[in-house]
């Protein structure tokens, strides 16, 4: 019995696509000469699916984009967030550059504050400091709290486990938010098996240095950055299957069509957050496309990281 | 109506894939709502024998009366290895392919190979499209046995100048461009020579950041829905799509990219 409906039920069916059509089989190669089929049965009634309708119905917090760094000011950042039904986002712009002296993460820290000022209803910011400038990065944690922004984001001048974060940790802990790394997965990074070399920073964190901090404060939370940023995704997510206190973005260029699920079954369904680092398309395609809930796309979307805000009060209504 | 001009079945040596059969794909394509899709085997990248992956594919289909309607299979032919011609021949007259697939950096050719262009040729005089793509996956990510380098190509990937070369010495032929990733940059004549040859770009690249701009570069006509399945998620080379404004792109123009121009790339 063919599995497609007929004409009259094809004509009659408001769920079903308008776009029907008939395909010959002497188009498509692979014609049965002995097959019975009718005109009719060979009509495509495939499902329609409104993708617009599934992007809008979640609402989103993005917990991992940049101004200023990939694609201009925040007026991209709006752009996007509004075309693809982002509610928040928490945007940074770490020291990716130079030596990330305290003048630059204030400056850094000064432009994301801006951005703030610019889209008040939008866009939080995540405030950047440099471990080896220990004094002044607690200054500025100390500033940037004051002013309303929520959560460290730090990049690869020192790895995570490094002693120098540790009076850091010490204070993200006190302020119950969230330490938010960069960070990478590559099987040769640091000189473990190097097989290859792609110009990764030594000091970038791996999953191990995650592991390590995570295990010397199991109080702090762990904001492990973009499972799709390119890096091997299911080593990371293996390396914290028993570190509760790691959370991952699934943020990234990368969309590979098993990752949330995989990514979902290793950690859990409170322990990803939504998150683009400004990939856009395929940081809502992946979890759409995912065999996740409904309840479990909405937390990974939405409540997953605004729990976390909530510890510290500034979560989102 | 939706037309899928980028995908696969088959396996990844390196990684599971999940809906990898054309059982399971026709499940994704039902769900979401997408009418045919352009699918070729992945083992053709890594039998050293592509022929064989050609056989496995053409009897995939004829597994199941429902597939032939639904699928358009395209060959993967390795030009340098025994015999390609009459292989060529075979998946086009015999098993009713309908294009050919290329994987240069896997088969471990040049672009502007003999035996490759032969081949473009030999396919553009069907009347059929070639296709190549920028890359199979992120190569931050790859195992330590996948393919390292490209010939004669300090980075391990292509961009579309890579590419070009072959577009240039046949540029009659048609072509379908896959995964657009990397720089986008052309001088006004490769510009040219994209805009006035038969050539489509999916749209499942992580490249095209912003699907508006990339319309505005290469022209309306030049892209078509693609997903990279199963080794992409389903549904982002769709976004870009569905999610342009229609002070972007008209629904005349997204029609377009859902199927009009894949339809007259394929010839239906």
């Amino acid at each position: 019995m063919s599995n497609f409906i007929n004409r009259r039920k094809f004509v009659s069916s408001a769920s079903l696509s308008a776009a029907g059509f008939l395909i010959s089989d002497c188009v498509l190669g692979m014609h049965d000469p002995n097959s019975e089929l009718n005109a009719a049965d060979t009509k495509s009634v495939t499902l329609k699916y409104n993708l617009m309708n599934d992007v809008m119905k979640y609402r989103k917090i993005d917990s991992h984009v940049h101004a200023h760094l990939f694609d201009g000011g925040p007026e991209g950042n709006i752009a996007f967030a509004d075309r693809l039904g982002i509610d928040k986002m928490f945007i940074s712009l770490p020291a990716y550059r130079g030596e990330g002296t305290p003048q630059d993460f204030r400056s850094y820290n000064d432009l994301m504050l801006d951005c703030m000022k610019q889209y008040p209803d939008r866009l939080i910011g995540q405030f950047t400091a440099n471990a080896i400038f220990q004094k002044e990065s607690l200054e500025e944690i100390k500033r940037c709290v004051d002013l309303g922004m929520v959560g460290l984001k730090v990049y690869t001048q020192l790895k995570i486990n490094d002693p120098l974060f540790y009076p850091i940790i010490e204070k993200m802990i006190d302020l119950k938010m969230i330490i938010h790394m960069h960070a990478y997965a590559q099987l040769g990074l640091g000189g473990y098996r190097m097989k290859y070399d792609i110009g990764i920073r030594p000091n970038t964190s791996i999953p191990e240095d995650f592991v390590d901090i995570a295990k010397r404060y199991p109080e702090a939370m762990f904001q492990y950055a973009h499972i799709g940023g390119g890096g091997d995704w299911e080593y990371a997510c293996k390396s914290f299957v028993n570190y509760p206190n790691i959370y991952v973005d699934t943020s990234g260029s990368n969309n590979p069509e098993n990752m949330i699920d995989s990514a979902m079954k290793l950690l859990g369904e409170d322990r990803l957050f939504f998150g683009s680092d400004n990939c856009y398309y395929q940081s809502v395609g992946k979890i759409l496309a995912s065999n996740l809930t409904e309840n479990q796309k909405k937390k990974v979307f939405f409540d997953n990281y605004n729990e976390i805000l909530k510890k510290s009060g500034r979560n989102v209504d | 109506m939706l037309i899928d001009i980028n995908a696969y079945v088959g396996n990844w040596p390196f990684q599971q894939l999940k809906y990898n059969t054309c059982e399971a794909l026709y499940s994704r394509m039902n769900k979401f709502g997408v009418d045919l899709s352009v699918i070729s085997n992945l083992n053709g990248i890594f039998y050293k024998n592509t022929q064989s992956s050609n056989e496995e594919l053409f009897e995939e289909i004829r597994s199941n009366r429902k597939f032939k309607d639904r699928f358009i299979p395209y060959a993967v032919i390795n030009p340098i290895y025994a015999g390609w011609q009459d292989d060529l021949e075979i998946c086009i007259k015999n098993f009713g392919f309908k294009g050919v697939r290329l994987y240069p950096s896997y088969h471990d050719y040049e672009i502007l190979d003999p035996a490759c262009i032969e081949l473009v040729k030999r396919v553009r005089d069907y009347g059929l499209p070639v296709v190549f793509n920028f890359r199979m996956e992120d190569p931050r990510q790859r195992s330590w046995i996948d393919t390292a380098y490209v010939k004669n190509n300090g980075i391990r990937e292509w961009n579309l100048k890579n590419i070009l070369p072959i577009v240039k010495a046949v540029p009659d032929a048609k072509y379908i461009i896959l995964n657009f990733a990397n720089a986008t940059k052309l001088d006004a004549e490769e510009l040219n020579l994209v805009k006035r040859t038969n050539l489509l770009f999916d749209t499942s690249g992580r490249a095209i950041t912003n699907m508006a701009d990339f319309i505005k570069q290469f022209g309306e006509d030049k892209f078509a829905f693609g997903t990279h399945s199963p080794i992409l998620d389903y549904l982002t080379g769709l976004l870009r799509i569905e999610s342009l404004y229609s002070s972007e792109a008209d629904e005349k123009t997204k029609d377009l990219l859902r199927s009009g121009n894949a339809k007259t790339m394929l010839g239906l």
